[in-house]
């Protein structure tokens, strides 16, 4: 019994002796036969492999026997496995990685596109650029200004874009339409968007040929995303020439909230730097904003964010038929905005992303042209719905609607005219993947007016093709319509949405160091609404005659930059060329250069960063070729709107300081404009009897702001 | 028939400890490959074998916690920018699969705080703000968990040191973070062999830089 007991226990004792000992080998290698150093070969539920050598070979034993999986897997590589019988001996086992899907490897859409973002590698911007271009004094759309296809305007605010004028380019916030995004108009004054650059964390501004995603705009979208939860509470303060402001945003696990007010006032900064223009009341402006967010899960978000402005002004307009020049016509505006909106994401089954968003916006403006007294009113209540789905690895569907109620009032004197519109639409895009390196995003969108009375079917389509690690081709084609400027339909029946067509191939280059960029394209216009005098002036009723317009735009866009070559030296070269001409005018068949459209565009951005002294120092030029005006002395087919004013330059600089005040991190900031005094001029008012003119150019000769930008709660707490 | 008893519960137990065993001898000997470690593959290597073990231990926390320090500072010798990215979104990726496993764990939202100033050096004009704020967060959330722990205070002393004065940083507040650095360590004593240990030298040459 004794020794059978032993070799009993013995066996007992040691179950896991085995004489079976595999010797596993092989070489890892990626698509292109090249050696995959440092991959991980391992037995799926053992601690037994290793790692791959600089020649992509790897060796291990295990005592593991039977049917096994071998792994393969390496960072940027999809893993691999294979099913093995082990039974002793040698075995040998080779894998082929495939790389995994990134930026430098997978075409992306880039088309009529310019995207800031931090998220990505392979943009032309970061939300960062926006904030410390010169000439943009921390306003969007001032930086908008510097890319190819947009214009440069200073006697009107709004992105002109392509030889489009402002209502084609439209701003959207999470999806929501901003309706009022610049502070309201003033008669040859260009006016601030009303957001702060910092409070997105992604901007896509579209130059044509957009996604099915949006529409209601023929030339241009501006696509911004918000700021998710802030890494933590902080606090800010902002001491500027032209008022204050300050807020704090409390972060708690999940949540935030945030106050911010803001308050202008133009007054001594006027005193101190002589104006254009003849000031009654300068512009004062008070805002405030709340900023809400809560994770609702892991991958879930709720936003909330409500913005309330109230701004007032008025100034005197000489009188131009006044010939002893005694009178002057008096302007006074005063504006109450309010934009408010709800949204939320949430991915579901990793494979699926729900956006939902609603907002609710109000504009109130009281004019004060004399001897008139004008009042307009624009409520916006928006809902908007989306789904989309992954597809495979890359592949992608998306589909949405969305709904905007739109009363309006205006009330001339005391004659009103009110208006509601509804507006809905249904949009499907799939974005397809045919391989990493082509592309294709189709998708329709279908459009309803109510105020029309009409619907719309507009195709999109837009394809890319990968040519190598750093470059790509980009074809897009698509119908964008636009429901006609409500103040026409108020008055008019019209029953065409305004069409724009857009044929766009555009080749780019980005890699870490310079990007470059050349875009073609052709706009073909259709039943633009004509009117019986060309607009000069934003509260002058002007009827619309009928929707029988036509025109196009063409033009070359060339963009270069380079962030690496000289030291601590970034900047960007932009030009473009464009040929518009539009038939707006009800009583000329011929189709005309509009007047806010220059040929020849450029823009020099430069900024350089000096870290001994803790500053940077940029400056941006700006040149445009001359604008055609109105001259009411040139009024037949031959010679109307053929006068060009002189061309446009602007050579505008800034510094920036970085610093501590009782240490909180600050930022010192100058921004000069037009600091070489160039005298522009944008266009020409006449008298009525057409013999006299007074020049329309800036508000100032120079622009000066100096602000001082406090953050509290930076990393003081070390004890 | 006890005689029978104890062997069978000799062999059961023995069973176990063959499995604790198996890890300990496993992790100990990846700890010995860790801190002989001298070049990227080296650490690459280490990082390699504590995956083998964490994708077989899925209760276990440590091996990941090592794959995350290993790849961590295998990124050191990666040049290629996308390359180095790719590297540091993976250690996040394991640091919070250690997370899940051991939820609140001060040496883990260490790590994940040293990955995030890690990034910075990636795009440091454009990601210096945004991860500058969430990686001291997280080294103030380690702190938190557990104030003894020495290791927070090496990576703030370490990012004070680096962070010119004009914003907020500076040898003197290096200096002033890292002798509470050290002085934790000097009574810092791991619960086994096996939890986190390391930081201590770096933490002395560092002070000693400061005091020049």
């Amino acid at each position: 019994m004794r020794p059978i007991l032993n070799l009993f226990s013995l066996l007992i004792l040691f179950p896991v002796i085995s004489f079976c000992q595999t010797t596993i080998s092989g070489r890892i290698t990626d698509a292109k036969n090249q050696p995959v150093a440092g991959a991980n070969v391992t037995i799926k539920d053992s601690y037994d492999g290793a790692s791959a050598d600089a020649n992509g070979a790897y060796k291990f034993s295990t005592s593991d026997e039977g049917d096994v999986i071998i792994v393969a897997s390496m960072v940027g590589f999809t893993s691999a496995e294979k099913r093995l019988h082990l039974s002793g001996g040698e075995v040998v086992v080779n894998f082929n990685l495939k790389e995994a899907s990134n930026e430098l490897n997978t075409v992306t859409i880039t088309a009529g596109v310019f995207e800031a973002s931090d998220e990505k590698k392979m943009v032309i911007l970061s939300p960062l650029d926006i904030v410390t271009t010169a000439s943009a004094v921390g306003d969007i759309y001032g930086a908008l200004q510097t890319l190819p296809g947009a214009q440069p305007t200073q006697e009107q605010e709004g992105l002109f874009v392509r030889g489009g004028d402002a209502s084609e380019a439209k701003t959207l916030i999470d999806g929501m339409l901003v309706a009022n995004p610049y502070f309201s108009s003033v008669p040859d004054v260009p006016q601030r968007g009303r957001f702060s650059p910092f409070l997105f964390k992604g901007t896509n501004f579209s130059t044509g040929g957009y996604s099915a995603q949006y529409g209601q705009a023929m030339s241009s979208v501006l696509v911004l995303e918000s700021e998710d939860l802030p890494p933590r509470s902080m606090g800010n303060i902002a001491l500027m020439t032209v008022g204050g402001g300050g807020g704090y945003t409390k972060r708690w696990e999940n949540t935030s909230l945030g106050a911010n007010a803001t308050y202008i006032n133009l007054t001594p900064y006027f005193a101190m730097n002589k104006q254009n223009r003849d000031w009654d009341a300068p512009p004062q402006s008070f805002s405030g904003s709340l900023v809400f967010r809560q994770k609702t899960s892991e991958t879930g978000m709720l936003k909330a964010f409500m913005n309330y402005q109230y701004s007032d002004l008025s100034l005197n307009y000489p009188n131009i038929d006044d010939v002893t020049n005694n009178s002057k016509m008096h302007f006074g505006l005063n504006n109450y905005n309010i934009f408010s909106m709800l949204s939320y994401k949430e991915v579901l089954d990793k494979k699926w992303t729900l956006n939902l968003a609603g907002s609710y916006s109000k504009d109130l403006s009281r004019v004060r042209p004399s001897p008139q007294s004008l009042v307009f009113s624009n409520q916006l209540w928006q809902a908007r719905g989306s789904v989309s789905h992954t597809l495979g690895e890359l592949s992608v569907i998306r589909a949405g609607a969305e709904v905007q109620y739109n009363p309006f009032s205006n009330l001339y004197n005391n004659h009103r005219l009110d208006s509601t519109e509804l507006y809905s639409a249904v949009f499907l895009e799939g974005d397809a993947y045919i391989t990493r390196k082509l592309v294709a995003r189709a998708g329709l969108r279908v459009e309803n007016s109510y105020l029309l009375r009409a619907s719309n079917i507009a195709p999109r389509l837009s394809v890319a093709y990968k040519l190598g690690k750093y470059d790509q081709l980009n074809f897009a084609y698509g119908d964008f319509y636009q429901t006609p400027d409500r103040n026409y339909l108020i008055q008019t029946n019209l029953d065409h949405f305004e069409k724009a067509t857009h044929y766009i191939l555009n080749y780019q280059y980005v890699d870490e160091k310079r990007t470059f960029r050349i875009e073609g394209y052709y706009k073909l216009y259709q039943n633009l609404v004509r009117t019986s005098n060309p607009v000069s002036n934003p509260y002058q009723p002007v009827l619309a005659e009928d929707s029988k317009g036509k025109g196009y735009a063409r033009g070359v866009d060339v963009f270069w930059r380079d962030k690496k070559t000289l030291k601590y030296t970034d900047y960007w070269i932009s030009y473009s060329y464009i040929d518009a001409k539009r038939s707006t005018l009800y009583y000329y068949s011929e189709e005309l250069q509009p007047t806010f459209t220059s040929n020849h565009i450029v823009n020099v951005v430069w900024k350089r960063w000096f870290p001994k002294l803790r500053s940077s120092f940029g400056f941006t030029y700006a040149y445009a070729s001359g604008r055609p005006y109105f001259n009411p002395n040139k009024v037949d087919e031959s010679n109307i709107l053929s006068d060009r004013t002189r061309d446009y330059h602007n050579l505008s600089i800034t510094a920036n300081y970085l610093t501590t005040i009782y240490k909180y991190f600050t930022v010192v900031s100058l921004t000069v404009g037009n600091v070489a005094g160039f005298d522009n001029v944008f266009t020409y008012n006449y008298s009525s009897d057409g013999l006299r003119r007074n020049a329309i150019g800036p508000t100032s000769k120079r622009t000066i702001f100096l602000g001082v930008f406090i953050n509290i709660g930076r990393d003081d707490d070390t004890e | 028939m006890k005689k029978y008893l104890v062997l069978l519960l000799f062999i059961t137990t023995s069973g176990f400890a063959q499995e604790n065993k198996k890890f300990e001898k496993a992790m100990e000997k990846n700890l010995t490959l860790l801190k002989d470690a001298k070049t990227g593959d080296d650490y690459t290597n280490a990082a390699n074998a504590f995956e083998r073990i964490a994708k077989a231990e899925t209760k276990e926390w440590l091996p990941s916690y090592y794959e995350a320090f290993a790849l961590i500072l295998s990124a050191n010798d990666v040049s290629d920018a996308a390359k180095k990215d790719a590297v540091l979104d993976k250690a996040m990726e394991v640091a919070k699969a250690a997370e899940a496993i051991s939820p609140d764990n001060s040496e883990i939202v260490t790590l994940q705080s040293w990955i995030t100033s890690m990034k910075i050096s990636v795009d440091p004009m454009n990601r210096g703000q945004k991860l500058g704020m969430e990686a001291s967060v997280l080294t103030s959330r380690a702190i938190e968990l557990d104030p003894e722990n020495p290791r927070p205070y090496l990576l703030q002393g370490t990012g004070l040191f680096y962070t010119p004065e004009q914003f907020g940083g500076g040898k003197d507040k290096a200096q002033k973070v890292l002798e509470k650095a050290v002085e934790k360590f000097n009574s810092f004593k791991p619960k086994n062999k096996l939890m986190p240990n390391w930081g201590k030298e770096r933490a002395m040459s560092l002070l000693e830089e400061c005091k020049k």
